[in-house]
C-alpha cells in the first residue's frame, strides 16, 4: 500500500504544472486554517478608514474596502468559505452522481432510461439560474448555497460513472462474484466501483472548481449567507468602487483565479497519475 | 445393472429436460432444447461440444446466472438435492451460490477482480457464507492458498491479481470457489486459457480437491484430452441438445452418434500413428435461427439418410449406460443384433 502511495506521488510529482497546483492549493489551505490565528476577530468588523490601498499601510497589508473592513481578513476567512462549499459541493455531486450513474449502469433496462432522463432534465436548466431559485427557495445560508451547488453539478459525474459500470458490469469478475452468491450492491459499491473510481476522483476534483466559481457568482449576485466573508462578495461589493478603488474586486478576483487554476492543475496531475494509458509517457 | 445411464447414488444435481431460449430481434432460438443430466457426489461429468452448442448457458442456468435478456429458462427443472432451484427467490438463491454450488470460469486472468488483493477476496468469499471473523477468515484463506498449492501463501494474499501467472490466478479462482465447501463445482472451460502444463496441474488439482471432499464436479469443455483425464461420465451437445450420452471408456471405444466419433477424429493423439492429417468434421454448425427439419447435424453427417431429414431423432438407450440420438446409430446396431439373432 505505501509503495503504491510512493509510486502515486512520483508520477503526480513528474507533471510541474500539476506540482505548482498543489503547491498553490496547499498555500490556501494554510490560510484558510490559519485565518482564525492570523485574524482572531470578525472579518466583517470595520476595523479602519475606508479605501486604504494595499501596501499603503503596515496594518492592512491588503487594504480595506469601502466600510473600512480588512481585505486581509476577509481574504483569510473567504478561503475557509469557498474551500469548505467547494468540496462540501463537489461531494454531494459525487454522491448523487456515483449512486445514479452506477444504478443506471447496472440494472439497465428501465432503471437507466428513468435516471438517464432525469440526468438529462437537469442537464437542460441552466445552471446558475437553477441555483439561484433553489438558494432563494431555501434561504440565504451556507449550507443551502452547498446543496445547491451539489445539485447542479452531478450530472457529468453520474454519465461519467454510467460509462464506467457499463464497460465494467459485463466482465467476468463480476460474474464470478455473483457465482460466489454476492449481492447487487456488494458487487456495485465492494467490487466495481473500485475499479471506476480513479476517472470519477479527477472529475470531482473538476467540480470543486466549478462550484468555487458557481459560489463566488452566488454571494456576488448577493445571494450569499450576509453573515460570512466570502470572495464573492467581496468583489460584489466592491464593484460600485471599479473605477476608483479597483483593488477591492480585484485581490479577491485574483484569489479566485488562483485557485480555481490550482485546482484545475491538481485535476489535471490526477488525471495523469490514475491513468493507466497516460503513465508511460 | 440397469440399462439407464442414471447413476445409482442418489443425485446430488438433477437437470430434467431444461429448455432454455433466447429471445432476440430474430426470433426465439433454443439454446438448450431439452437437456436432461444428473450428477452423483464424487462424481465426474463432462459436457462437451463445440462454440456455441450451448453448454455454458446450461451451466449459467443452474446457477440461475443467465444473461437476462436474452436469455430465459423457458421449460424443464434443475433440482439440487431434491429442492427445485427454480422456485427459490433470488436472496434464497444468492445463499446457493458459492455455498452449494460454486463454479470457476475459463480466464482466470480476468476472473479477479483487478483492483483487490487476492487475500481480499479470498476473505470476502469465505465471510459471504459464513459468520467468521476477519482473522479466522484470513486464516482460512492462507489454508485455502496453502490446499490449492500456491506456494508462500501468507505472502500471496497480499497480491494483486496482476501480478501472478494465469496457472496461480485459476488457483486462487479454485480456492474461492471452494471455500465454503461446496457439494457440487461447476468448471467451465476451466483451463482453456492455460497453457498445457499448467492445464494438467490445474485438472489433476481439481481431482484431488474432488476425491477429499466428494463433491460433485460438471467440466464444461470442448476438449477431449480434459475429457478423457477426468470425466466419469460424459454428455455430448449439438446445437443445444445433448446428442449422446455416455461413461468415458465407452465414449471413447465405441462413439455412437457421428458428431461424437468426429469429434474423437479431429484430436490429436500421442497413440495414433504421426503425419496423417487430422479428420475435419465437414461444414459448420447451422445457426440456431435456421435450423433444419429433423437432425440438427444432417448436413455434416456422414451416415445421413431420408430419415434424418424428416424427423428428429430422439435419445435413446441404445447400449447398457449409453445413449445417443441417431437414426443411423439405431439402425446399425439392430442390424447387429438381428446379426448375432441368426
Amino acid at each position: 500500500m505505501l509503495a503504491l502511495a510512493i509510486d502515486f506521488a512520483r508520477r503526480f510529482a513528474r507533471n510541474r504544472a500539476a506540482l505548482i497546483g498543489f503547491v498553490l492549493l496547499v498555500a490556501v489551505i494554510g490560510v484558510a486554517l490559519a485565518a482564525p490565528w492570523m485574524f482572531p476577530r470578525n472579518p466583517l468588523r470595520i476595523v479602519g478608514r475606508p479605501e486604504i490601498w494595499p501596501f499603503a499601510s503596515s496594518r492592512y497589508p491588503l487594504g480595506t474596502d469601502s466600510l473600512g473592513r480588512d481585505i486581509a481578513a476577509m481574504i483569510a476567512y473567504g478561503a475557509r468559505t469557498t474551500l469548505l462549499i467547494g468540496l462540501c459541493a463537489s461531494l454531494t455531486a459525487t454522491l448523487i452522481g456515483i449512486s445514479v450513474g452506477a444504478l443506471a449502469a447496472y440494472f439497465g433496462g428501465w432503471v437507466d432510461e428513468l435516471l438517464m432522463r432525469m440526468t438529462e432534465l437537469f442537464q437542460t436548466i441552466p445552471n446558475l439560474i437553477f441555483v439561484l431559485t433553489i438558494v432563494s427557495i431555501l434561504g440565504q445560508k451556507i449550507e443551502y448555497v452547498t446543496i445547491a451547488v451539489g445539485i447542479v453539478t452531478w450530472t457529468p459525474i453520474a454519465r461519467l460513472t454510467r460509462a464506467e459500470f457499463m464497460s465494467l458490469r459485463d466482465r467476468e469478475f463480476v460474474q464470478a462474484c455473483r457465482s460466489m452468491g454476492m449481492g447487487n450492491l456488494r458487487i456495485m459499491f465492494g467490487e466495481i466501483l473500485p475499479n471506476a473510481l480513479p476517472p470519477v476522483i479527477v472529475l470531482s476534483s473538476l467540480v470543486i472548481a466549478g462550484a468555487v466559481l458557481f459560489e463566488s457568482a452566488v454571494s456576488f449576485l448577493g445571494l450569499g449567507d450576509p453573515n460570512v466573508s466570502s470572495w464573492g462578495r467581496l468583489i460584489g461589493d466592491g464593484r460600485t468602487l471599479i473605477r476608483s478603488s479597483w483593488y477591492i474586486c480585484a485581490v479577491p478576483g485574483a484569489a479566485i483565479m488562483l485557485t480555481v487554476l490550482a485546482l484545475n492543475l491538481v485535476g489535471d496531475g490526477l488525471n495523469d497519475a490514475l491513468n493507466p494509458k497516460l503513465r508511460d509517457r | 445393472m440397469a440399462a439407464d445411464p442414471v447413476p445409482e447414488r442418489t443425485p446430488i444435481l438433477a437437470i430434467d429436460n431444461l429448455q432454455v431460449s433466447l429471445f432476440t430481434r430474430r426470433g426465439v432460438l433454443p439454446a438448450v432444447d431439452g437437456l436432461s443430466l444428473s450428477v452423483a457426489p464424487g462424481e465426474t461429468v463432462a459436457i462437451v461440444g463445440e462454440s456455441g452448442c450451448g453448454k455454458s448457458l446450461a451451466a449459467l442456468a443452474v446457477m440461475r446466472l443467465l444473461p437476462e435478456p436474452p436469455a430465459r429458462i423457458v421449460g424443464g427443472a434443475v433440482r439440487f438435492m431434491g429442492r427445485d432451484l427454480a422456485a427459490l427467490s433470488e436472496r434464497e438463491m444468492q445463499r446457493v451460490r458459492g455455498k452449494d454450488i460454486s463454479m470457476i470460469f475459463q480466464d482466470p486472468m480476468t476472473s479477479l477482480d483487478p483492483v483487490l488483493t487476492v487475500g481480499d477476496q479470498l476473505i470476502e468469499a469465505i465471510r459471504q457464507h459464513t459468520e467468521a471473523s476477519w482473522r479466522e477468515a484470513a486464516n482460512r484463506a492462507v489454508e485455502l492458498l496453502r490446499q490449492v498449492r500456491i506456494p508462500d501463501a501468507e505472502r500471496r494474499l497480499d497480491d494483486y491479481p496482476h501480478q501472478m501467472s494465469g496457472g496461480m490466478s485459476q488457483r486462487v479462482m479454485i480456492a474461492m470457489a471452494i471455500a465454503c465447501g461446496p457439494q457440487l463445482l461447476i468448471a467451465d472451460e476451466p483451463t482453456t486459457a492455460l497453457d498445457v502444463t499448467v492445464q494438467a496441474q490445474i485438472l489433476e488439482l481439481l481431482k484431488e480437491l474432488q476425491t477429499r471432499s466428494g463433491m460433485g464436479l460438471i467440466i464444461i469443455t470442448h476438449d477431449l484430452g480434459v475429457v478423457a483425464e477426468t470425466a466419469d461420465r460424459v454428455v455430448v451437445m449439438y446445437a443445444g441438445r445433448k446428442v449422446e450420452e455416455a461413461r468415458v471408456g465407452a465414449l471413447f471405444d465405441r462413439p455412437l452418434h457421428p458428431y461424437t466419433r468426429g469429434l474423437l477424429g479431429a484430436t490429436p493423439s500421442a497413440i495414433r500413428r504421426r503425419g496423417g492429417r487430422l479428420a475435419e468434421i465437414a461444414g459448420s454448425v447451422p445457426a440456431l435461427s435456421d435450423l433444419p427439419a429433423g437432425c440438427a447435424f444432417q448436413n455434416r453427417c456422414p451416415d445421413v439418410f431420408d430419415r434424418c431429414r424428416a424427423e428428429r431423432p430422439a435419445l435413446a438407450t441404445l447400449l447398457p449406460q449409453q445413449s445417443a440420438a441417431c437414426f443411423a446409430a439405431e439402425k446399425e446396431l439392430s442390424r447387429n443384433v438381428a446379426a448375432i439373432g441368426t
